[in-house]
């Protein structure tokens, strides 16, 4: 038995893994997971796009729109811009005194411009884009790191990779790779390729789909800016660290799923731990698959204001490592975990009788 | 013709009632449970926050030991609806853990190893049987849910006295019934999980999916989409503000009271219907 | 060079506080073996152990010279029938086998060819192609038995393997036992039907609470139980005469006339005597038609030496 020979069965079994990690109904699960963020994303494209065709067809010149005063009242701006967009008028009681209010909205090409009247005067005009980029951009990022690396590839990680082993421990079906004449090192490699590719393809494919759906709606000439600017960069950064995220969550509960029978407390020790992590040592920190993953974000993430404190510490990113060296530290933190993997697995014995 | 000896007499003693034959199942159910060391101490820590509560109370009503802090600081120690809940929002988490770590052995051991025909041919009812295994999670959540709240509401009650009590006493209902909403709300979807995927290890990973991934999802919905109805998929949220409105506190903006009722009563049929699906006695060929 | 025995030294498994096997020491030549026991003693703990499926926590085994602590070259030599019923999710008997052998490094074409033959040496290749999890007992037992000699073992270990099978099945199985022993293979099994392990054994292995009690040939397995009485059947006209010359023989414990006062059923203690004081008592004249050993079967070694303990 040589090298090529244990790598075909490797490959073997990655092969035969792969089939049921992707077509299993229970993958549904972590499609689904993958692509919700999607859809949603899909949903904001669709809802700019029906303003934008909406607004289009009522532009006001910027003149016009510029001449709109403080203290104008709704008939004379009507007069000069014709019927706005959006209407709306209600009362409201203030200090024991009912007050009118009514808001009206125009679009010059390209802004949105807000009118708010009280008892019949201009009180406050706000001018905005239709769509920010820049603040689509920062929404994504926020997407990306509290749902995605957070949950989404989290979850789905602890679906797959405890599905495993765990998940044959409970089939009872475990013993039919055992009884191959594979190692089990081998044996472990290969499942782990199995998950490790399945979960990097879903994962990435749903970012890189998300990632299309939030430029979908955004202007020709801001799509064609970022991506001769930051956006192939920002892309590659979110799909590494996608990949990364994968690779480092998946063989902690790879390991996990071959030492504990119950998922559920390396997933609440894990969530736990990852959460804290950014009040840990430095030397803790890097035993964290968040503190590496973070670092590789082209975008810091938008921070709740409301948010209580103690929520704010938790989800603030801790002072991020170099990018080259979170890469390399994960990797390295993934040998490790993959290597007392391997020592557990040729441990491993067929007892059935304890899962239920 | 042969006539054969009727020897066959069927049992005619006294039977349990049908309320003693249900509870038949969460008592051998509780038995395996706390067999579980990690159970105990889950229950032991979920104790830890009632327990400086209680501290926190006390020292609310012994005026001489805070005298010289400033009027701001000493309005914080005012034992009101927010102060509870405070306590049922951290309770509520740990209450998820909980259900999370002892709600996947309610149903998925039974449908994993095929038991549901064994306990249908008895005089069981698949109410009677879904009934019986909530009761487990009720029995096993009462301890660190609304049995602490009541006892902390009652040690306020006993300390502060009856004008306390004659301006909160609305307080008890809110924490008792909203309790048994969360308590009702958690075992449903622990029973759904546990029967949706059958396996004790996974279900428990489902549940904490739940409750954490939808979360997750609402946020997502209101970012993205910059909205504030993302809050109606998210069952905490909405539990929230239903917990809200049973202790008269300010409630947030979004999402609104009828919405949420609404929300959760969609919520525990779907959950209800699934549960019913997953809840028969047949074996499955996959 | 390997040696052909599958060997046990001094090999104790503990689950926990709960004893698998205790201090087990054999050494199983070629040919059939039958590993029989009550439920519970440690039949499968032994398989389990030879395959490698779990860890002694002392002594060391070797299956014709292999650990079972290297599964890459013990599995070349060794098919293991689980009693486990569970296939992979989805899989067919086809897929089941073949997949199987994809992983001894056989490509896809040679694999496929390999599991058809297996398939059919079962007579399972007409529901080949469906999902194993819809199969009745009897179909998983044979796809399992086809899983474990389709890569052409020298070792067979197999659980149970006659359970649920129909007679005819159950026929065929066995001749696929016996040629498979003729060839110098090892064919371990394990049953409860004691009267097809009297018949198809080389050996057989008596086990009782984790410990081995007996092993051996059938027959020389009870020659060396000595203390146990003999039992013979002796049919003779002067049933009565040959009772009371028996009574004065110290090694014999009962004898019983059989209501037709023409066969008695005589408990020994000394075979060896017995037969020389049967010699002796023909030769004087009592004409015996027949002498039977009424127990020279498993189920009576069975009964003798495990029965207290089931």
């Amino acid at each position: 038995m040589n090298t090529p020979f244990r790598l075909r069965q490797v490959r073997t079994i990655a092969q035969l893994e792969l089939k049921r990690v992707f077509f299993s109904r229970r993958s549904f699960w972590v499609y689904l997971l993958a692509l919700l963020p999607a859809v949603i994303f899909i949903g904001h494209g669709i809802d700019v796009k029906v303003r934008q065709s909406r607004s289009a067809s009522r532009t006001v010149s910027r003149e016009i729109l510029a001449s709109i005063q403080l203290g104008d009242t709704p008939e004379s701006v009507i007069e000069r811009a014709g019927e706005p967009i959006d209407d709306h008028q209600w009362n409201w009681k203030e200090q024991n005194r009912e007050v009118a209010h009514r808001r009206m909205m125009y679009f010059d090409g390209q802004d949105r411009v807000n009118l708010h009247f009280q008892d019949g005067l201009l009180a406050s005009k706000r001018q905005s884009p239709l769509i920010n980029a820049e603040e689509d951009r920062k929404v994504f990022a926020g997407v990306f790191q509290y749902f995605y690396l957070r949950l989404a590839i989290f979850f789905g990680c602890l679906g797959i990779f405890m599905n495993l082993f765990r998940g044959e421990m409970l089939d009872k079906t475990l013993h039919f790779w055992f009884l191959a004449p594979a190692r089990r090192e081998t044996l472990l490699a290969g499942k782990y390729l199995a998950g490790l590719a399945a979960s990097i393809v879903v994962f990435t494919g749903g970012v890189a789909l998300c990632f299309a759906a939030m430029l979908w709606p955004q202007s020709a000439a801001d799509t064609q800016a970022y991506w001769q600017g930051p956006g192939p960069a920002h892309l590659f950064a979110y799909l590494a660290a996608a990949a990364l995220a994968c690779i480092g969550y998946g063989s902690v509960f790879l390991a996990a799923g071959m030492l504990l029978r119950n998922p559920i407390v390396p997933a609440v020790v894990l969530l736990l731990w990852e959460g804290i992590n950014g009040f840990l040592p430095a030397i803790l920190k890097k035993l964290s698959v968040l503190y590496y993953v973070q670092a590789l974000c082209p975008v810091p993430p938008p921070l709740d204001a409301s948010a209580p404190p103690l929520a704010r510490l938790l989800l603030t990113p801790s002072e991020p490592p170099p990018a080259a060296v979170a890469a390399i530290g994960l990797l390295a933190l993934t040998a490790l975990v993959l290597w007392s993997a391997s020592r557990a697995v040729r441990k491993l014995e067929i007892n059935y009788g304890a899962e239920s | 013709m042969a006539v054969y000896k009727r020897g066959y007499q069927r049992y005619q003693g006294p039977l349990t009632s049908r309320t003693a034959r249900l509870l038949v199942l969460p008592w051998f159910a509780w038995r395996r449970l706390f067999e579980q060391r990690l159970l105990i101490v889950l229950l032991i820590v979920s104790l830890f926050w009632p327990l400086a509560c209680a501290v926190f109370i006390y020292l609310a009503n012994h005026s001489e030991l805070w005298a010289g802090l400033d009027r701001e600081v000493s309005g914080l120690l005012e034992i009101n609806g927010r102060f509870f809940l405070t306590f049922m929002n951290v309770q509520a988490v740990l209450a998820v853990v909980l259900a999370a770590f002892a709600g996947p052995s309610l149903v998925a051991p039974d449908l994993a190893n095929n038991a549901l025909p064994l306990y249908f041919s008895r005089p069981l009812s698949r109410t009677g049987y879904a009934l019986a295994r909530m009761a487990v999670l009720a029995g096993l959540l009462s301890p660190v849910t609304w049995i602490p709240g009541l006892l902390l509401f009652a040690m306020q009650a006993g300390m502060a006295g009856w004008t306390w009590l004659a301006s909160y006493w609305t307080l008890a209902i809110g924490l008792f019934a909203g309790f048994l909403f969360l308590i009702l709300q958690l075992a449903l979807v622990s029973l759904t999980c546990s029967a949706y995927v059958k396996w004790r290890a996974i279900a428990g990973a489902l549940i904490l999916a739940f409750f954490f991934v939808l979360a997750g999802v609402a946020e997502t919905i209101d970012g993205v989409l910059r909205v504030t109805w993302g809050a109606f998929v998210n069952p905490l949220r909405m539990m929230y503000r239903l917990w809200c409105e049973l202790l008269g506190v300010a409630p947030p903006e979004n999402p609104g009271l009828a919405g949420s009722i609404v929300m959760l009563l969609v919520l525990a049929l779907i959950l209800v219907w699934v549960l019913s699906r997953k809840l028969r006695p047949v074996e499955v060929v996959s | 060079m390997r040696t052909p025995e599958i060997v046990f030294d001094e090999v104790s498994k503990f689950y926990g506080e709960v004893l698998g096997v205790n201090r087990v020491t054999l050494n199983i030549p070629p040919g059939i073996t039958s590993l029989v026991g009550p439920n519970g003693s440690g039949k499968t703990t032994l398989m389990n152990l030879m395959a490698g499926l779990i860890h002694p926590d002392r002594g060391t085994i070797t299956v014709r010279g292999l650990s079972p602590k290297d599964p890459e070259r013990l599995m070349r030599v060794t098919g293991y029938a689980t009693q486990y019923d569970a296939a992979p999710r989805g899989a067919t008997g086809f897929d089941f086998v073949s997949t199987g052998l994809m992983l001894y490094g056989y490509s896809r074409v040679e694999a496929a060819e390999r599991a058809w033959k297996a398939l059919d040496q079962v007579s399972l290749t007409g529901a080949a192609n469906r999902k194993v999890a819809a199969y009745s007992k009897g179909m998983r037992q044979r796809v399992r038995l086809a899983h474990a000699f389709a890569h052409d073992p020298e070792v067979l270990v197999l659980d149970e393997p006659l359970n649920g099978l129909d007679p005819l099945v159950r026929a065929e199985t066995i001749a696929l036992f016996r040629g498979w022993a003729a060839e110098g293979r090892h064919v371990i099994l394990s049953s409860h039907v004691l009267d097809e392990v009297d018949v198809i054994s080389d050996q057989v292995i008596l086990i009782a609470n984790g410990m081995i009690i007996a092993e051996g040939q059938i027959r020389n397995v009870r020659d060396e139980i000595h203390e146990h009485p003999s039992q013979f059947i002796i049919r003779s006209p002067g049933a009565a005469r040959i009772a009371s010359m028996l009574f004065e023989l110290d090694h014999v414990t009962q004898v019983k006339l059989q209501d037709d006062r023409l066969g008695l059923l005589v408990m020994t203690r000394n075979r060896q005597e017995f037969s020389r004081a049967l010699t002796r008592i023909a030769l004087g004249g009592c004409g015996i038609e027949s002498v039977i050993a009424a127990d020279e079967n498993v189920d009576a070694l069975y009964e003798y030496l495990i029965g207290g303990s089931r």
